[in-house]
């Protein structure tokens, strides 16, 4: 038992860095560690080598391990604190949540709704007012299907309106939004990275206060609530800390599906255990690895058809769900 | 310990009512009544997850109400007739959250909390459970991890919500005997429900029932069976 807790994040991040060698690295670009270590911390932009490195590899490697490490987190936030082990922010319509916002601030067309901090900041809101409505409708549908019913029709109904909203906006507006929404970890620069390093950290800083009464839930609500644990304090900030890690990965890579839901699965079959604080690491590190092994994978394939990352997430995780819904209905 | 006075209780409309009823430490207390009759409800109020309607009650000489939720976790207990346990929860893992109301932010165990789970956990001798899922466990090892647990919490009052309802006959007998053991042995005031007529009045001499016909918690001692059948369920 304690073996696995201890190996098992050691040899994930080792598997993480050989990913992102491999990710840095795929493609016809061949440079070695100096030219690496200069695009960082000395870059010349009149060398093509390091203008490409530092300009789209790093930014879509570091962008990748954010996205998914934050949608596992989030998955699992939202797991425990629902009980459920299908929900995630894809599926209970907190992305899509995020998107509206976010297309709403790209229609209006004023210049400053569309710089990156109104961005986030919208796609934030959506994602916060998303959880609170799943969180209000979850306090009266005690069936868990049901809840992730009202989730995905929650989903279609915003994308509905945001299809409303695309029909009735100039082509300028369109194309930007559209090319949002196919997701995508190429469309972040490498001056963005501070600023979403920073949201995302302080994201995971903030959600170690939550392992406690993350650790209770799984007892159930009212088991919890009995420990001492002051449950309407803690889904806020559940919600919180979730709308903080989906709308920041939402605002800049577009709605990426089911990471948020079959990472925290794995994870735990993994782990095999219920303890926050180690499934906070491994979540961290195995939607890192997943994301950025996806995109390795999307790299290969470009020469031959193009992939887009919420395509690709997709068709690993749907059959996921599936696997997992024919277990539990068993 | 408990100390219930003039109270009504029930969640909009009173279920019944309560005149004067000490419930004392170092005993145990078996609660007695049909379906629907307010068991789950007083439960429910001693835990204070719901205000009686009137009157007041007072628990270690302090009004219920007046306790914040974490308080009120080092003096109540709660094990709950069956719940669900996830997959990969170890028995250690779950008695280490009985310490859920001592420890700091992030949840950590001192050394003092170490101390004491070790200490219920070679009471009840159950070290061979520890590495196991609580999921994999049978139903009447399951009951035991769960007052393991709420041992672990050591509050001095203890409510059980049916303990023995799911479980054969021997290891409700089991439970039973082991409950009456400790509350003499840990000082503590237990309060069970349960249908189990018959091995209460063996087991137990103390009751609480609600009279149907008064609708009035009553406390009763060395009852007959006929006597509570005829109050607790208004039969012949």
């Amino acid at each position: 038992m304690k073996n696995r807790t201890v190996i098992l994040p050691i040899a994930l991040c080792f598997l993480l860095i050989v990913l992102s060698v491999f990710h840095l690295t795929t493609g016809d670009l061949n440079f070695s560690f100096s030219t690496f270590y200069n695009s960082i911390f000395n870059y010349n932009s009149a060398n093509s080598t390091e203008l490409i490195i530092h300009e789209f590899r790093i930014p879509r490697l570091l962008i990748a391990m954010i996205a998914g490490s934050g949608l596992a987190v989030s998955g699992m936030l939202m797991q425990t604190l629902f009980n459920n082990p299908l929900a995630g922010p894809y599926v209970l319509g907190i992305n899509t949540g995020s998107s509206l916002f976010v297309a709403c601030s790209f229609m209006t067309g004023i210049p400053f709704l569309t710089h990156d901090f109104s961005i986030i900041t919208s796609a934030l809101l959506g994602a916060f007012i998303f959880g609170l409505i799943i969180i209000s409708f979850s306090s009266f549908v005690r069936s868990h299907i049901s809840l992730l019913l009202i989730g995905l029709m929650l989903g279609s109904f915003t994308s509905s309106i945001i299809s409303i909203l695309q029909t009735n906006s100039s082509s300028e507006e369109l194309k930007s939004f559209t090319l949002w929404t196919m997701g995508s970890l190429q469309s972040v620069s490498f001056d963005q990275l501070p600023l979403i390093l920073l949201v995302f950290f302080t994201g995971l800083f903030l959600s170690l206060f939550l392992i406690k009464p993350l650790n209770t839930l799984v007892l159930g609500s009212q088991a919890s609530r009995l420990l001492g644990i002051n449950l309407k304090t803690f889904r806020l900030a559940c919600i919180g800390i979730t709308a903080l890690l989906t709308g920041l990965v939402t605002a800049f890579c577009g709605p990426i599906a089911f990471v948020g839901l079959a990472v925290p699965n794995s994870t735990r079959l993994l782990f095999k255990t219920q303890s926050h604080g180690i499934l906070l690491i491994g979540n961290s590190l195995i939607g890192a690895c997943f994301l950025v092994c996806s995109d390795v994978l999307i790299e290969l394939f470009e020469p031959y058809f193009h992939l887009p990352i919420n395509v690709f997430t997709s068709i690993i995780g749907a059959p996921i769900v599936i696997y997992i819904l024919i277990k539990r209905l068993k | 310990m408990i100390h219930l006075k003039n109270c009504t209780i029930g969640y909009s409309s009173p279920l019944f009512s309560i005149d004067d009823i000490l419930l004392k430490k170092g005993s145990i207390y078996a609660l007695i009544g049909s379906n629907g009759a307010g068991k789950s409800t007083l439960f429910s109020t001693l835990t204070n997850q719901l205000s009686t309607l009137s009157g007041t009650i007072t628990i270690a000489s302090q009004p219920l109400q007046s306790y914040k939720l974490k308080e009120i976790a080092k003096k109540v207990s709660f094990v709950q007739s069956k719940t669900d346990y996830p997959d990969f929860l170890t028995v250690e893992a779950y008695l280490a959250l009985g310490r859920t109301p001592y420890t700091n932010t992030f949840g950590r165990l001192a050394k003092e909390d170490h101390e004491i789970i070790k200490h219920i956990i070679k009471r009840l001798k159950i070290e061979e459970f520890l590495p196991k899922f609580m999921h994999k466990l049978s139903d009447g090892e399951r009951q035991i991890m769960a007052i393991a647990s709420a041992l672990i919490q050591e509050t001095p009052v203890l409510l059980l919500d049916e303990p023995t309802a799911f479980l054969d006959y021997g290891n409700r007998m089991k439970i039973i005997k082991f409950l009456k053991e400790i509350a003499v042995t840990e000082e503590k005031c237990i309060l069970f429900s349960s249908h189990d007529l018959e091995l209460c009045l063996e087991e137990i001499n103390q009751f609480l029932y609600i009279d149907q016909a008064e609708k009035k918690l009553i406390l009763a001692n060395d009852l007959t069976k006929e006597a509570l059948l005829e109050r607790a369920f208004n039969l012949y």
